[in-house]
């Protein structure tokens, strides 16, 4: 597949890629390992707890939300990573059952100063479960490299 | 140590969370699951990317600081309850402000992370405040890895 580059990704440009059902069991995987909370580990005590039964850990619904992003356009794109992010906002619970996808939005799109090889992004992620509702939404830069002079468009 | 009720928390307060070793085959067991890029899975192509070598994906770095966050909340309720103390339900995170990644994390690596105490904020509710406390990992070199300001609920004592 061509990498994409800076060129190939529009400002204002809204795209949905993604389909990724979540079970209990990687929900309890990913809380042993690095958020062990009732509510994150055990059916019986999450119903007991502020989250009405068993939830994602909000860093899972990130970690997923990567996932689909590397699949969708990280994995084939001159991307230069991202210095960090702006915000997360976990608005609603992922349960286990719920069937994420990703919404992404172009919010900006200019030229690095420092680096004019390096387009820089200002994206939105958005994560929404199969009833469309936005369960987390993300937003911060992204840094992909312009597509060097002289390369024939795709 | 910093007490767990909304009310035990001042603007200010820091705490350790305590440091974890990133192994290879942890690095690469996370970038399996949910970043397979090259500079995260394989030590050639990540030595031509602009890490110079394999680092932890930096969603791995952060839910390691969760662990350690969890881990030293969880001893602090089991030693309440040992005291026969009421130890306040556990509030949800609300989401996370101003993350940055500023250095990679390499195989071998011992990040040590902390804690301080940055907002405080009543809620509608009664019952929940909302806490801003900012995460900083550091490396064993003094280096800063990462940072970000987790937004988390937390009971408010009873009246």
């Amino acid at each position: 597949m061509d990498l994409l580059y800076f060129e190939d990704f529009p400002p204002d440009e809204i795209v949905e890629y993604g389909d990724r059902l979540v079970t209990a069991e990687e929900i309890v995987e990913f809380g042993r390992e690095f958020d062990p909370q009732p509510f994150h580990l055990d059916e019986a005590a999450a119903r007991e707890s502020v989250a009405g039964g068993l939830i994602a850990s909000g860093w899972h619904s990130a970690a997923l939300m990567m996932r689909m992003n590397c699949d969708a356009f990280f994995l084939h794109s001159a991307s230069q990573g991202s210095p960090g992010i702006e915000s997360i906002d976990w608005l609603k619970p992922v349960r286990p059952g719920d069937r994420l996808s990703v919404r992404r939005t172009t919010l900006s799109a200019r030229t690095s100063r420092s680096r004019p090889d390096v387009g820089v992004f200002e994206m939105r992620f958005e994560l929404l479960n199969q009833d469309r509702d936005v369960v987390m939404r993300v937003q911060g830069p992204l840094f992909i490299r312009r597509r060097p002079n002289g390369e024939a468009q795709p | 140590m910093i007490g767990l009720w909304y009310e035990d928390h001042e603007v200010g307060q820091t705490a350790r969370l305590g440091a974890h070793r990133f192994t290879r085959e942890e690095i690469l067991d996370f970038a399996r699951k949910f970043d397979p890029q090259p500079f995260h899975l394989d030590e050639q192509a990540a030595a031509k990317s602009i890490f110079g070598g394999l680092c932890a994906s930096g969603w791995h770095t952060v839910s390691v600081s969760m662990r350690l966050l969890v881990d030293g909340r969880h001893a602090q309720r089991k030693a309440m309850a040992k005291d026969g103390e009421k130890a306040p339900p556990l509030g949800l995170g609300r989401g996370v402000r101003d993350l940055r990644w500023s250095a990679p994390v390499k195989p071998g690596d011992v990040i040590a992370f902390s804690l301080r105490v940055e907002s405080l904020r009543e809620t509608r509710r009664p019952d929940w405040g909302l806490i801003g406390m900012r995460i900083v990992g550091v490396n064993q070199d003094g280096r800063e890895v990462c940072a970000y300001t987790l937004m988390g609920l937390a009971a408010r004592r009873p009246v």
